[in-house]
């Protein structure tokens, strides 16, 4: 794996708070060898390991991009809901911005259909027809269309199951996190004190509540996938 | 820094995925009973086929990333928890945060997307692409009379249905009827999977079991004779079940569900007693879990690092 220069500082994380746990009574004891220190009630987490987790979390992530693999990001916290939508807008990638259904990647056959459904509604709405109908039906099809946009409006690019999956909080998202490792799909997850880190296959311990620290790895992590994309795309 | 050469796999106490603790062991194979074998080996083996059944298996593609470099962390380690970037090369432009500039319309969002992964299932194309591309992954609704036989034996693995009962659940207008099948399948060189399902038809329940047994397939252990490389004995539930290997020419000596999975995994010549319950389903799954627990004499003498004469001395 090639190793690149990330611009990763530690001043730079501690500005955005990522060195901040949780409280200390919430703790998940197989946190310890992260944990740097306890202040205030607060356990601090250890700057350098997670500089060096998230170097590289995102150098498997460029190589991946370099491959022209596809990736998923799962956020919804609705502190993170609208950074992650715009992340993976700018970084091209599908998103689960609302509430992660049960059985999204695992059900993948039964999450065809809905998008296919949510196609046809599209196209229909595009021609018009929709209101050409009566009131009732056009206005229940309009409700039925909405719901699919909040839920599935990240995802209606995928043709298949990802190759990557990025999750921000490890415990609003665990039923995406299971269903990764039933498939077997590699997942790079945030991980705070309270979490468990022998879950994912990389995780990176850092704060999951603070938004400017979600901002800070996606960050890093979209710009990793912007390079690797642009060198697939010059090479194939 | 870990090396290249961690496997994914490694049993060292001190790695970042422990297997020493139990928990953690479970929660990377999912289940003891049933786990999968090295899931590369899984995937490509349906990678092959298009969507055949109902439910239908999806491949992951992704077994060429590699994420084991961090199997051999250890953090209580100093030397490990060192951070050296590399050098800050002298032309590098910070990158804006995706939360500045301008947002994009959504027409440029929707034509770079379609770049990168054609029009899928947005409904509209800028590219001129056909928008009803998906369809052909659509099985089409299969109805009356149509055949849904061609699902018979597309991956080369054979299905024998070891027991079908009639299961009651009461409620509260009556008695709900379904049919619970367990069938075995396997193609007869080492593999079988052993399943459950239930419908309201016995042709259904059947279907749904081969569906479920294809997920957990296990490789047995064999040599060249076609028999066991030693005695193993495995329980699940109430079932314990005894398998030995046995001479050429022997034949398969074993009861009910013990026999079919013997049979369909390819074995020609072994002996095997159920010493529990005489459940069928218990009985096949515990098979299942005796066969898991055999190892070759190779593995154990590459495990051991010792040279394999040793091991009959």
């Amino acid at each position: 794996m090639t190793r690149r220069y990330w611009n990763i500082h530690l001043e730079e994380m501690m500005e955005a708070g990522v060195h901040f746990g949780h409280g200390t009574s919430k703790w998940n004891p197989r946190m310890e060898p992260y944990i740097s220190s306890k202040r205030k009630g607060i356990h601090i987490i250890n700057l350098i390991r997670t500089a060096r987790f998230l170097s590289e979390a995102c150098d498997l992530v460029f190589d991946t991009a370099s491959r022209g693999k596809q990736f998923l990001i799962v956020g919804t916290k609705n502190k993170a809901a609208d950074s992650v939508a715009r992340a993976a807008i700018r970084a091209r990638c599908h998103y689960v911005n609302k509430k992660w259904l049960g059985g999204m990647l695992t059900n993948w056959y039964t999450t065809e259909t809905i998008l296919h459904k949510f196609r046809d509604l599209r196209t229909e709405q595009k021609m018009g027809r929709l209101n050409r109908l009566p009131k009732r039906d056009s206005a229940m099809l309009k409700r039925q269309l909405s719901h699919l946009q909040t839920y599935l409006g990240g995802i209606k690019y995928m043709t298949g199951l990802p190759d990557i999956v990025i999750i921000v909080d490890q415990q609003e998202e665990y039923m995406a996190l299971r269903e990764c490792m039933i498939l077997g799909i590699p997942t790079i997850c945030l991980i705070d004190t309270n979490c468990d880190p022998d879950l994912a296959d990389i995780s990176i311990p850092a704060n999951d509540d603070a938004i400017a620290s979600i901002r800070l790895i996606l960050n890093k992590l979209v710009f990793a996938i912007c390079e690797g994309r642009s060198s697939y795309i010059r090479n194939p | 820094m870990a090396t290249a050469s961690a496997t994914l796999s490694s049993l060292s106490s001190l790695s970042l995925h422990t297997t020493a603790n139990s928990r953690i062991s479970l929660s990377k194979t999912r289940n003891p009973f049933f786990t999968k074998p090295t899931k590369p080996s899984l995937y490509h083996s349906f990678s092959s086929h298009p969507t055949t059944t109902t439910t239908a298996t999806f491949t992951v593609k992704s077994s060429d990333i590699d994420t084991t470099f961090f199997d051999n962390f250890n953090p209580n380690d100093e030397t490990d928890t060192v951070f050296n970037p590399p050098e800050r090369p002298e032309d590098f432009v910070a990158p804006p945060s995706f939360d500045e500039g301008p947002m994009e319309t959504e027409e440029e969002i929707a034509l770079a997307y379609e770049e990168l992964y054609g029009p899928a299932y947005s409904g509209e194309s800028y590219l001129g692409n056909d928008i009803y591309v998906m369809d052909s992954k659509v099985q089409k609704k299969t109805g009356f009379g149509s055949k849904t036989k061609r699902e018979k034996v597309k991956d080369g693995f054979e299905e024998r249905v070891v027991q079908v009962r009639r299961v009651t659940k009461v409620v509260k207008g009556g008695k709900q009827l379904h049919f619970r099948a367990v069938v075995v399948v396997g193609d007869k060189q080492g593999q079988v999977g052993v399943g459950v399902g239930k419908a309201k038809e016995v042709v259904g329940a059947v279907q749904k079991s081969a569906i479920n047994a294809r997920r957990n397939i296990v490789s047995v252990p064999m040599t060249k004779y076609l028999t066991f490389p030693h005695r193993s004995e495995g329980d699940y539930g109430a079932a314990k079940v005894m398998l030995r290997p046995a001479s050429p020419g022997t034949g398969v000596i074993a009861g009910g569900a013990v026999r079919i999975v013997l049979e369909l995994a390819g074995v020609e010549n072994a002996l095997g007693k159920q010493l529990g319950s005489n459940n069928a389903l218990n009985n096949a799954r515990a098979t299942v879990v005796a066969v898991q627990k055999m190892r070759q004499f190779r593995d154990v003498a590459r495990d051991r690092g010792i040279p394999m004469e040793e091991l009959w001395k």
